[in-house]
Protein backbone atom coordinates (compact mmCIF):
# COMPACT_ATOMS: atom_id res chain seq x y z
CA UNK A 1 0.00 0.00 0.00
CA UNK A 2 2.77 2.39 1.00
CA UNK A 3 4.59 1.59 -2.21
CA UNK A 4 1.49 2.42 -4.22
CA UNK A 5 1.14 5.80 -2.48
CA UNK A 6 4.82 6.47 -2.99
CA UNK A 7 4.48 5.64 -6.68
CA UNK A 8 1.47 7.95 -7.05
CA UNK A 9 3.35 10.75 -5.29
CA UNK A 10 6.46 10.31 -7.41
CA UNK A 11 4.72 9.89 -10.74
CA UNK A 12 4.21 13.62 -11.44
CA UNK A 13 7.83 14.32 -10.58
CA UNK A 14 9.07 11.52 -12.82
CA UNK A 15 6.80 12.69 -15.62
CA UNK A 16 8.11 16.23 -15.17
CA UNK A 17 11.71 15.02 -15.30
CA UNK A 18 11.01 13.01 -18.45
CA UNK A 19 9.41 16.08 -20.02
CA UNK A 20 12.35 18.22 -18.93
CA UNK A 21 15.10 15.92 -20.07
CA UNK A 22 13.57 14.24 -23.10
CA UNK A 23 14.83 15.83 -26.29
CA UNK A 24 12.31 17.78 -28.31
CA UNK A 25 11.43 15.97 -31.52
CA UNK A 26 13.18 17.22 -34.62
CA UNK A 27 11.08 18.06 -37.65
CA UNK A 28 11.55 16.17 -40.92
CA UNK A 29 12.54 19.25 -42.86
CA UNK A 30 14.05 22.62 -42.07
CA UNK A 31 11.79 25.60 -42.63
CA UNK A 32 12.89 27.58 -45.68
CA UNK A 33 14.48 30.49 -43.75
CA UNK A 34 16.34 27.99 -41.55
CA UNK A 35 17.65 26.07 -44.56
CA UNK A 36 18.80 29.36 -46.12
CA UNK A 37 20.61 30.33 -42.91
CA UNK A 38 22.30 26.94 -42.72
CA UNK A 39 23.42 27.22 -46.34
CA UNK A 40 24.82 30.68 -45.64
CA UNK A 41 27.12 29.16 -43.00
CA UNK A 42 28.61 26.53 -45.30
CA UNK A 43 32.15 26.86 -46.51
CA UNK A 44 30.66 26.43 -49.98
CA UNK A 45 29.31 29.97 -49.55
CA UNK A 46 32.80 31.34 -48.84
CA UNK A 47 33.94 33.38 -51.85
CA UNK A 48 37.56 33.35 -53.00
CA UNK A 49 39.71 35.85 -51.11
CA UNK A 50 39.29 39.35 -52.50
CA UNK A 51 42.46 41.07 -53.63
CA UNK A 52 44.02 43.36 -51.04
CA UNK A 53 44.52 46.62 -52.94
CA UNK A 54 46.74 47.98 -50.16
CA UNK A 55 49.21 45.11 -50.65
CA UNK A 56 50.51 44.65 -54.19
CA UNK A 57 52.34 41.49 -53.06
CA UNK A 58 49.32 39.92 -51.37
CA UNK A 59 48.93 37.16 -53.94
CA UNK A 60 52.55 36.89 -55.01
CA UNK A 61 53.75 33.34 -54.34
CA UNK A 62 57.30 34.59 -53.78
CA UNK A 63 56.04 36.99 -51.11
CA UNK A 64 54.18 34.15 -49.40
CA UNK A 65 57.41 32.11 -49.34
CA UNK A 66 59.30 35.04 -47.84
CA UNK A 67 56.47 35.64 -45.39
CA UNK A 68 56.54 32.03 -44.29
CA UNK A 69 60.24 32.29 -43.41
CA UNK A 70 59.69 35.52 -41.54
CA UNK A 71 56.71 34.03 -39.69
CA UNK A 72 58.78 31.19 -38.23
CA UNK A 73 62.03 33.13 -37.67
CA UNK A 74 62.74 34.08 -34.01
CA UNK A 75 65.43 36.51 -35.12
CA UNK A 76 62.60 38.95 -35.70
CA UNK A 77 62.48 39.61 -31.97
CA UNK A 78 64.41 41.71 -29.50
CA UNK A 79 65.73 38.64 -27.70
CA UNK A 80 66.10 36.34 -30.71
CA UNK A 81 63.69 33.86 -29.18
CA UNK A 82 60.18 34.87 -30.28
CA UNK A 83 58.70 34.39 -33.73
CA UNK A 84 55.13 34.96 -34.90
CA UNK A 85 54.75 31.18 -34.61
CA UNK A 86 55.66 31.27 -30.91
CA UNK A 87 52.14 32.48 -30.19
CA UNK A 88 50.42 31.48 -33.43
CA UNK A 89 51.30 27.80 -33.24
CA UNK A 90 50.18 25.83 -36.30
CA UNK A 91 49.44 22.70 -34.26
CA UNK A 92 46.95 24.70 -32.15
CA UNK A 93 45.09 26.28 -35.07
CA UNK A 94 47.58 29.13 -34.83
CA UNK A 95 46.72 29.97 -31.22
CA UNK A 96 48.85 29.31 -28.12
CA UNK A 97 46.47 27.74 -25.61
CA UNK A 98 47.19 30.48 -23.07
CA UNK A 99 44.73 32.98 -21.61
CA UNK A 100 47.12 35.83 -22.40
CA UNK A 101 49.99 35.69 -24.86
CA UNK A 102 53.60 35.60 -23.68
CA UNK A 103 56.14 37.00 -26.10
CA UNK A 104 59.32 38.81 -25.14
CA UNK A 105 57.34 39.73 -22.04
CA UNK A 106 53.88 39.19 -20.57
CA UNK A 107 51.21 40.27 -23.03
CA UNK A 108 47.82 41.88 -22.62
CA UNK A 109 45.50 39.95 -24.93
CA UNK A 110 44.56 36.41 -25.81
CA UNK A 111 46.13 35.17 -29.05
CA UNK A 112 43.51 34.82 -31.81
CA UNK A 113 43.81 32.11 -34.47
CA UNK A 114 44.87 32.88 -38.02
CA UNK A 115 42.90 30.41 -40.14
CA UNK A 116 40.83 32.48 -42.55
CA UNK A 117 42.04 35.73 -40.99
CA UNK A 118 42.70 37.26 -44.40
CA UNK A 119 38.94 37.60 -44.87
CA UNK A 120 38.73 40.05 -42.01
CA UNK A 121 38.72 43.79 -42.71
CA UNK A 122 39.93 44.59 -39.16
CA UNK A 123 42.60 43.08 -36.94
CA UNK A 124 43.19 42.72 -33.20
CA UNK A 125 40.41 42.24 -30.70
CA UNK A 126 39.73 45.96 -30.77
CA UNK A 127 40.30 46.47 -34.50
CA UNK A 128 43.33 48.70 -33.99
CA UNK A 129 44.71 47.68 -37.37
CA UNK A 130 42.87 47.84 -40.65
CA UNK A 131 45.23 46.03 -43.01
CA UNK A 132 46.63 42.58 -42.53
CA UNK A 133 50.17 43.73 -43.20
CA UNK A 134 49.83 46.55 -40.67
CA UNK A 135 48.74 43.96 -38.14
CA UNK A 136 51.76 41.78 -38.95
CA UNK A 137 54.11 44.72 -38.32
CA UNK A 138 52.72 45.66 -34.92
CA UNK A 139 54.14 42.81 -32.78
CA UNK A 140 57.54 43.42 -34.36
CA UNK A 141 57.59 46.83 -32.68
CA UNK A 142 55.69 46.04 -29.48
CA UNK A 143 58.18 45.47 -26.67
CA UNK A 144 56.26 42.67 -24.96
CA UNK A 145 55.57 40.80 -28.20
CA UNK A 146 58.59 40.54 -30.54
CA UNK A 147 59.82 44.09 -30.12
CA UNK A 148 62.73 43.97 -32.57
CA UNK A 149 61.97 47.36 -34.08
CA UNK A 150 61.90 48.29 -37.74
CA UNK A 151 65.60 48.99 -38.25
CA UNK A 152 66.54 45.58 -36.85
CA UNK A 153 64.06 43.87 -39.16
CA UNK A 154 65.35 45.75 -42.20
CA UNK A 155 68.97 45.04 -41.22
CA UNK A 156 68.14 41.35 -41.04
CA UNK A 157 66.55 41.48 -44.49
CA UNK A 158 69.58 43.32 -45.87
CA UNK A 159 72.29 41.19 -44.27
CA UNK A 160 70.88 37.65 -44.47
CA UNK A 161 71.80 36.54 -48.02
CA UNK A 162 68.68 34.43 -48.45
CA UNK A 163 66.33 37.13 -47.22
CA UNK A 164 68.09 39.75 -49.29
CA UNK A 165 67.70 37.71 -52.48
CA UNK A 166 64.07 36.84 -51.80
CA UNK A 167 63.17 40.42 -50.88
CA UNK A 168 64.85 42.03 -53.86
CA UNK A 169 63.21 39.58 -56.21
CA UNK A 170 59.79 40.83 -55.08
CA UNK A 171 60.25 44.42 -54.04
CA UNK A 172 63.09 46.86 -54.71
CA UNK A 173 66.51 47.54 -53.28
CA UNK A 174 66.94 47.51 -49.54
CA UNK A 175 68.49 50.46 -47.70
CA UNK A 176 72.20 50.13 -46.99
CA UNK A 177 72.45 48.56 -43.49
CA UNK A 178 75.73 50.36 -42.77
CA UNK A 179 73.86 53.68 -42.81
CA UNK A 180 71.61 53.03 -39.80
CA UNK A 181 71.96 51.48 -36.34
CA UNK A 182 70.44 48.17 -35.33
CA UNK A 183 68.08 49.84 -32.90
CA UNK A 184 66.15 52.72 -34.43
CA UNK A 185 62.39 53.03 -34.38
CA UNK A 186 59.78 55.67 -33.58
CA UNK A 187 58.00 53.01 -31.50
CA UNK A 188 60.91 51.71 -29.44
CA UNK A 189 62.58 52.70 -26.18
CA UNK A 190 64.31 56.05 -25.63
CA UNK A 191 67.56 55.05 -27.34
CA UNK A 192 65.74 53.58 -30.35
CA UNK A 193 63.60 56.70 -30.67
CA UNK A 194 66.63 58.99 -30.39
CA UNK A 195 68.46 56.94 -33.03
CA UNK A 196 65.40 57.22 -35.25
CA UNK A 197 65.20 61.00 -34.88
CA UNK A 198 68.83 61.32 -35.95
CA UNK A 199 68.23 59.56 -39.24
CA UNK A 200 67.75 61.47 -42.45
CA UNK A 201 63.99 61.63 -43.33
CA UNK A 202 64.67 59.95 -46.66
CA UNK A 203 66.39 57.06 -44.94
CA UNK A 204 63.58 56.90 -42.39
CA UNK A 205 61.16 56.49 -45.29
CA UNK A 206 63.27 53.79 -46.94
CA UNK A 207 63.52 51.82 -43.70
CA UNK A 208 59.80 52.16 -42.99
CA UNK A 209 59.00 51.16 -46.56
CA UNK A 210 61.15 48.02 -46.38
CA UNK A 211 59.61 47.25 -42.99
CA UNK A 212 56.13 47.64 -44.53
CA UNK A 213 57.14 45.21 -47.28
CA UNK A 214 58.11 42.65 -44.63
CA UNK A 215 54.56 43.01 -43.30
CA UNK A 216 53.16 42.60 -46.79
CA UNK A 217 55.11 39.35 -47.20
CA UNK A 218 53.83 38.12 -43.82
CA UNK A 219 50.29 38.96 -44.95
CA UNK A 220 50.83 37.12 -48.24
CA UNK A 221 51.82 34.05 -46.23
CA UNK A 222 48.80 34.28 -43.95
CA UNK A 223 46.49 34.44 -46.97
CA UNK A 224 47.49 30.80 -47.51
CA UNK A 225 45.92 29.76 -44.19
CA UNK A 226 42.40 28.93 -45.31
CA UNK A 227 39.75 26.93 -43.48
CA UNK A 228 39.05 23.34 -44.37
CA UNK A 229 35.77 21.55 -45.03
CA UNK A 230 34.03 20.27 -41.92
CA UNK A 231 31.31 17.72 -41.22
CA UNK A 232 28.95 20.65 -40.79
CA UNK A 233 29.73 21.88 -44.31
CA UNK A 234 28.82 18.51 -45.81
CA UNK A 235 25.60 18.58 -43.80
CA UNK A 236 24.76 22.16 -44.80
CA UNK A 237 25.29 21.40 -48.48
CA UNK A 238 23.04 18.35 -48.20
CA UNK A 239 20.36 20.51 -46.55
CA UNK A 240 20.68 22.99 -49.40
CA UNK A 241 19.91 20.15 -51.82
CA UNK A 242 16.88 18.58 -50.17
CA UNK A 243 15.99 20.49 -46.99
CA UNK A 244 15.86 17.31 -44.87
CA UNK A 245 16.87 17.53 -41.22
CA UNK A 246 18.33 14.01 -41.14
CA UNK A 247 21.25 13.62 -43.51
CA UNK A 248 22.44 10.10 -42.84
CA UNK A 249 25.27 10.14 -40.32
CA UNK A 250 26.66 13.57 -41.22
CA UNK A 251 25.48 15.15 -37.96
CA UNK A 252 24.02 13.31 -34.99
CA UNK A 253 20.82 14.20 -33.22
CA UNK A 254 22.40 16.46 -30.59
CA UNK A 255 24.48 18.26 -33.19
CA UNK A 256 21.38 18.96 -35.27
CA UNK A 257 19.50 20.14 -32.18
CA UNK A 258 22.47 22.38 -31.34
CA UNK A 259 22.47 23.78 -34.87
CA UNK A 260 18.77 24.55 -34.55
CA UNK A 261 19.48 26.48 -31.36
CA UNK A 262 22.49 28.17 -32.98
CA UNK A 263 20.38 29.66 -35.75
CA UNK A 264 17.32 30.13 -33.53
CA UNK A 265 16.78 30.64 -29.83
CA UNK A 266 20.49 30.86 -29.04
CA UNK A 267 20.81 34.04 -31.14
CA UNK A 268 24.37 32.95 -31.94
CA UNK A 269 23.95 33.53 -35.65
CA UNK A 270 23.25 37.21 -35.09
CA UNK A 271 27.00 37.82 -34.85
CA UNK A 272 28.54 34.45 -35.71
CA UNK A 273 27.20 34.51 -39.25
CA UNK A 274 28.52 33.78 -42.72
CA UNK A 275 30.81 30.90 -43.72
CA UNK A 276 33.46 31.87 -41.18
CA UNK A 277 30.89 32.19 -38.39
CA UNK A 278 31.81 35.83 -37.81
CA UNK A 279 30.49 39.13 -39.07
CA UNK A 280 34.01 40.57 -38.58
CA UNK A 281 32.51 43.32 -36.47
CA UNK A 282 32.64 44.50 -32.87
CA UNK A 283 30.12 43.87 -30.13
CA UNK A 284 29.84 44.44 -26.43
CA UNK A 285 28.58 41.22 -24.90
CA UNK A 286 29.28 42.06 -21.28
CA UNK A 287 32.56 40.20 -21.01
CA UNK A 288 34.15 41.00 -17.67
CA UNK A 289 37.67 42.43 -17.59
CA UNK A 290 40.53 39.98 -17.30
CA UNK A 291 41.98 39.36 -13.84
CA UNK A 292 43.98 42.37 -12.70
CA UNK A 293 43.06 44.42 -15.76
CA UNK A 294 40.92 47.48 -16.22
CA UNK A 295 37.97 46.94 -18.56
CA UNK A 296 39.07 47.24 -22.17
CA UNK A 297 37.63 50.15 -24.13
CA UNK A 298 37.69 47.81 -27.12
CA UNK A 299 36.67 49.20 -30.47
CA UNK A 300 36.21 52.70 -29.00
CA UNK A 301 40.00 52.95 -28.81
CA UNK A 302 40.69 50.56 -31.67
CA UNK A 303 39.18 52.63 -34.45
CA UNK A 304 41.12 55.71 -33.28
CA UNK A 305 44.37 53.72 -33.28
CA UNK A 306 43.66 52.31 -36.75
CA UNK A 307 43.16 55.82 -38.14
CA UNK A 308 46.47 56.98 -36.64
CA UNK A 309 48.44 53.98 -37.89
CA UNK A 310 50.95 55.07 -40.57
CA UNK A 311 50.69 51.61 -42.14
CA UNK A 312 46.94 51.76 -42.77
CA UNK A 313 45.28 51.66 -46.18
CA UNK A 314 45.36 55.45 -46.50
CA UNK A 315 49.01 55.76 -45.44
CA UNK A 316 52.03 56.44 -47.62
CA UNK A 317 53.13 52.80 -47.60
CA UNK A 318 49.82 51.49 -48.90
CA UNK A 319 49.49 50.41 -52.53
CA UNK A 320 45.81 51.36 -52.68
CA UNK A 321 44.32 54.57 -53.99
CA UNK A 322 42.29 56.26 -51.22
CA UNK A 323 38.95 55.52 -52.88
CA UNK A 324 39.58 51.81 -52.33
CA UNK A 325 40.06 52.16 -48.57
CA UNK A 326 36.36 51.83 -47.88
CA UNK A 327 36.54 50.21 -44.43
CA UNK A 328 38.76 52.93 -43.05
CA UNK A 329 37.00 55.83 -44.75
CA UNK A 330 33.60 54.75 -43.51
CA UNK A 331 34.56 53.35 -40.12
CA UNK A 332 32.31 54.55 -37.34
CA UNK A 333 33.26 55.52 -33.86
CA UNK A 334 31.52 56.78 -30.74
CA UNK A 335 30.61 55.89 -27.20
CA UNK A 336 28.52 52.94 -28.30
CA UNK A 337 31.72 51.08 -29.16
CA UNK A 338 33.07 51.19 -25.61
CA UNK A 339 33.79 47.63 -24.53
CA UNK A 340 33.04 46.18 -27.99
CA UNK A 341 35.39 43.46 -29.18
CA UNK A 342 35.71 41.56 -32.41
CA UNK A 343 33.45 38.59 -33.06
CA UNK A 344 35.77 35.58 -33.37
CA UNK A 345 35.09 32.98 -36.03
CA UNK A 346 33.96 29.61 -34.73
CA UNK A 347 35.60 27.13 -37.08
CA UNK A 348 37.81 24.94 -34.88
CA UNK A 349 36.61 26.83 -31.82
CA UNK A 350 36.52 23.60 -29.81
CA UNK A 351 40.26 23.22 -30.40
CA UNK A 352 41.28 26.69 -29.26
CA UNK A 353 40.52 27.29 -25.57
CA UNK A 354 40.58 29.52 -23.63
CA UNK A 355 38.18 32.14 -24.94
CA UNK A 356 37.55 35.91 -25.12
CA UNK A 357 40.00 38.79 -25.44
CA UNK A 358 41.90 37.98 -22.29
CA UNK A 359 41.07 34.29 -22.14
CA UNK A 360 38.50 34.89 -19.42
CA UNK A 361 36.71 31.58 -20.04
CA UNK A 362 38.55 28.28 -19.87
CA UNK A 363 35.82 26.27 -21.60
CA UNK A 364 33.02 26.63 -24.10
CA UNK A 365 30.60 25.61 -21.36
CA UNK A 366 31.60 28.78 -19.49
CA UNK A 367 31.18 30.86 -22.64
CA UNK A 368 27.71 29.50 -23.27
CA UNK A 369 26.70 30.02 -19.66
CA UNK A 370 27.86 33.63 -19.96
CA UNK A 371 25.53 34.16 -22.89
CA UNK A 372 22.68 32.47 -21.04
CA UNK A 373 23.05 34.97 -18.20
CA UNK A 374 24.03 38.04 -20.29
CA UNK A 375 25.36 40.04 -17.33
CA UNK A 376 25.46 43.80 -17.16
CA UNK A 377 28.50 45.18 -18.98
CA UNK A 378 31.28 46.87 -16.97
CA UNK A 379 31.60 49.47 -19.76
CA UNK A 380 28.86 50.51 -22.15
CA UNK A 381 25.94 48.15 -22.52
CA UNK A 382 25.62 44.46 -23.21
CA UNK A 383 23.98 43.96 -26.61
CA UNK A 384 23.12 40.34 -25.81
CA UNK A 385 19.92 39.40 -24.02
CA UNK A 386 19.59 36.51 -21.52
CA UNK A 387 18.79 33.18 -23.13
CA UNK A 388 15.97 30.94 -21.97
CA UNK A 389 17.91 27.76 -22.62
CA UNK A 390 18.20 24.69 -20.42
CA UNK A 391 21.49 23.14 -19.42
CA UNK A 392 20.83 20.35 -21.90
CA UNK A 393 20.31 22.84 -24.70
CA UNK A 394 23.55 24.63 -23.86
CA UNK A 395 25.22 21.24 -24.03
CA UNK A 396 23.69 20.64 -27.48
CA UNK A 397 25.05 23.96 -28.67
CA UNK A 398 28.49 22.94 -27.49
CA UNK A 399 28.18 19.56 -29.19
CA UNK A 400 27.18 21.26 -32.45
CA UNK A 401 30.35 23.37 -32.35
CA UNK A 402 32.40 20.17 -32.53
CA UNK A 403 31.11 19.66 -36.06
CA UNK A 404 33.13 22.74 -37.08
CA UNK A 405 36.50 21.06 -36.62
CA UNK A 406 38.71 20.56 -39.67
CA UNK A 407 42.32 20.78 -40.72
CA UNK A 408 43.17 23.94 -42.67
CA UNK A 409 42.79 23.81 -46.44
CA UNK A 410 46.44 24.62 -46.92
CA UNK A 411 49.35 22.63 -48.31
CA UNK A 412 51.49 21.09 -45.58
CA UNK A 413 54.40 23.39 -46.33
CA UNK A 414 52.39 26.41 -45.18
CA UNK A 415 51.67 24.78 -41.84
CA UNK A 416 55.22 24.06 -40.75
CA UNK A 417 58.46 25.89 -40.26
CA UNK A 418 60.77 26.13 -43.28
CA UNK A 419 63.72 25.73 -40.93
CA UNK A 420 64.56 22.04 -40.86
CA UNK A 421 64.48 19.84 -37.75
CA UNK A 422 63.12 22.64 -35.64
CA UNK A 423 66.52 24.36 -35.70
CA UNK A 424 66.44 28.07 -35.74
CA UNK A 425 68.20 30.00 -38.48
CA UNK A 426 71.36 31.68 -37.38
CA UNK B 1 6.44 30.81 -36.03
CA UNK B 2 9.86 31.89 -37.28
CA UNK B 3 8.89 31.53 -40.90
CA UNK B 4 5.86 33.77 -40.34
CA UNK B 5 7.91 36.59 -38.87
CA UNK B 6 9.21 38.08 -42.13
CA UNK B 7 5.69 38.04 -43.57
CA UNK B 8 4.30 39.74 -40.50
CA UNK B 9 7.00 42.41 -40.60
CA UNK B 10 6.52 42.97 -44.31
CA UNK B 11 2.80 43.53 -43.73
CA UNK B 12 3.55 45.80 -40.79
CA UNK B 13 5.79 48.07 -42.80
CA UNK B 14 3.87 47.88 -46.07
CA UNK B 15 2.43 51.41 -45.76
CA UNK B 16 5.83 53.06 -45.62
CA UNK B 17 7.98 50.61 -47.49
CA UNK B 18 7.90 49.32 -51.01
CA UNK B 19 10.14 46.34 -51.51
CA UNK B 20 10.95 45.73 -55.12
CA UNK B 21 12.01 42.12 -54.83
CA UNK B 22 15.43 41.27 -56.20
CA UNK B 23 16.24 44.90 -57.01
CA UNK B 24 16.57 45.70 -53.27
CA UNK B 25 14.89 49.06 -53.86
CA UNK B 26 13.00 51.05 -51.27
CA UNK B 27 10.83 54.12 -51.52
CA UNK B 28 9.86 56.35 -48.60
CA UNK B 29 8.07 59.68 -48.22
CA UNK B 30 10.03 62.31 -46.33
CA UNK B 31 8.64 64.43 -43.54
CA UNK B 32 8.04 67.34 -45.92
CA UNK B 33 6.41 65.27 -48.65
CA UNK B 34 9.33 64.58 -50.95
CA UNK B 35 9.99 61.04 -52.13
CA UNK B 36 13.26 59.24 -51.52
CA UNK B 37 13.88 56.27 -53.82
CA UNK B 38 16.72 54.01 -52.72
CA UNK B 39 18.58 51.56 -54.95
CA UNK B 40 21.13 49.23 -53.44
CA UNK B 41 24.29 48.46 -55.34
CA UNK B 42 24.13 45.00 -53.77
CA UNK B 43 21.27 42.92 -55.05
CA UNK B 44 19.88 41.03 -53.28
CA UNK B 45 20.78 42.90 -50.13
CA UNK B 46 23.02 40.76 -47.91
CA UNK B 47 24.96 41.01 -44.68
CA UNK B 48 28.71 41.59 -44.31
CA UNK B 49 29.34 43.24 -47.67
CA UNK B 50 30.38 46.85 -48.09
CA UNK B 51 28.39 48.50 -50.85
CA UNK B 52 26.77 51.75 -51.99
CA UNK B 53 23.22 53.02 -52.31
CA UNK B 54 21.86 55.51 -54.83
CA UNK B 55 19.39 57.91 -53.29
CA UNK B 56 17.02 59.67 -55.70
CA UNK B 57 15.24 62.60 -54.05
CA UNK B 58 12.23 64.02 -55.92
CA UNK B 59 9.50 66.46 -54.93
CA UNK B 60 5.77 65.80 -55.04
CA UNK B 61 5.72 66.71 -58.77
CA UNK B 62 8.52 64.28 -59.55
CA UNK B 63 11.16 66.96 -60.10
CA UNK B 64 14.67 66.20 -58.78
CA UNK B 65 15.65 67.89 -55.52
CA UNK B 66 19.24 69.00 -55.93
CA UNK B 67 21.90 70.24 -53.55
CA UNK B 68 20.62 68.30 -50.55
CA UNK B 69 22.94 67.27 -47.74
CA UNK B 70 22.42 63.96 -45.98
CA UNK B 71 23.19 62.56 -42.58
CA UNK B 72 22.56 58.83 -42.42
CA UNK B 73 22.16 57.09 -39.08
CA UNK B 74 20.55 53.86 -38.07
CA UNK B 75 20.85 50.57 -36.32
CA UNK B 76 18.97 47.64 -34.89
CA UNK B 77 16.49 48.76 -32.23
CA UNK B 78 16.10 45.21 -30.93
CA UNK B 79 19.82 44.99 -30.17
CA UNK B 80 20.41 48.58 -29.04
CA UNK B 81 23.22 49.18 -31.49
CA UNK B 82 23.84 51.36 -34.49
CA UNK B 83 25.18 50.76 -37.95
CA UNK B 84 28.57 49.05 -38.18
CA UNK B 85 29.79 51.80 -40.51
CA UNK B 86 29.35 55.54 -40.98
CA UNK B 87 27.83 55.84 -44.47
CA UNK B 88 28.32 59.16 -46.23
CA UNK B 89 26.89 60.79 -49.32
CA UNK B 90 30.02 61.48 -51.34
CA UNK B 91 28.64 62.75 -54.64
CA UNK B 92 25.57 63.91 -56.56
CA UNK B 93 26.37 62.26 -59.92
CA UNK B 94 23.19 63.58 -61.54
CA UNK B 95 20.59 66.11 -60.39
CA UNK B 96 18.72 64.76 -57.39
CA UNK B 97 20.68 61.50 -57.31
CA UNK B 98 23.10 61.02 -54.43
CA UNK B 99 25.75 58.35 -53.96
CA UNK B 100 25.72 56.92 -50.44
CA UNK B 101 28.95 55.00 -49.80
CA UNK B 102 30.04 52.84 -46.89
CA UNK B 103 26.85 50.84 -46.35
CA UNK B 104 27.22 47.51 -44.60
CA UNK B 105 24.95 45.43 -42.39
CA UNK B 106 26.41 42.83 -40.10
CA UNK B 107 23.45 41.04 -38.59
CA UNK B 108 20.23 39.50 -39.86
CA UNK B 109 17.09 41.08 -38.43
CA UNK B 110 15.19 44.37 -38.44
CA UNK B 111 17.14 47.48 -39.39
CA UNK B 112 16.11 51.10 -39.05
CA UNK B 113 17.79 53.76 -41.22
CA UNK B 114 17.19 57.44 -40.57
CA UNK B 115 17.99 60.06 -43.18
CA UNK B 116 18.54 63.61 -42.02
CA UNK B 117 18.19 65.84 -45.10
CA UNK B 118 19.19 69.50 -45.23
CA UNK B 119 17.91 71.66 -48.08
CA UNK B 120 19.36 75.12 -47.68
CA UNK B 121 17.95 76.30 -44.38
CA UNK B 122 15.23 73.66 -44.34
CA UNK B 123 15.48 70.35 -42.54
CA UNK B 124 13.75 67.24 -43.77
CA UNK B 125 13.92 63.63 -42.70
CA UNK B 126 12.87 60.14 -43.64
CA UNK B 127 13.13 56.76 -42.05
CA UNK B 128 13.30 53.29 -43.52
CA UNK B 129 12.74 49.97 -41.82
CA UNK B 130 13.44 46.61 -43.35
CA UNK B 131 14.15 43.02 -42.48
CA UNK B 132 17.40 41.46 -43.59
Amino acid sequence: MNKRILAICLAPGVAFLIWLLAPAPLPDHWAEPEAALIASLSISALPPLSPDPSNAAADDERAAMLGRRLFFDPRLSVNGAVSCASCHRPELSFTDGLPIAVGAGPGKRHTPGLIGVAYSPWFYWDGRRESQWAQALTPLETHFEQGAGRSAIVRLLATDPEYRTMYQDIFADLPDPTRFPRSASPQGGELAQENWRRLDPGLQFDIANAFANAGKALAAYQRKLLPGRTRFDDYADAVARNGAVRQGQLLNRDEIAGLKLFIGEGNCVNCHNGPLFTNHDFHNTGILAGAGQLPSMGRYDGVRLARKDPFNCLGEFSDAPPEQCLELRFARDGNELAGAHKTPGLRNVTLTPPYMHTGQFASLAQVLNHYKVAPTAMLGHNEAKPLDLSRGELRQLEIFLRSLEAKPAAAREWLQSPFSHGRNPC
Amino acid sequence: MNCKLPIALALLFAPVLAWAGEQADFSVITESGNRLNISSGLSPLAINQMHSWRLRLIDADGAPVTGARFEVLGGMPEHDHGLPTRPEVTAEPEPGVYLLQGVRFHMPGRWLIEFGITLGDDADSASLEFEL
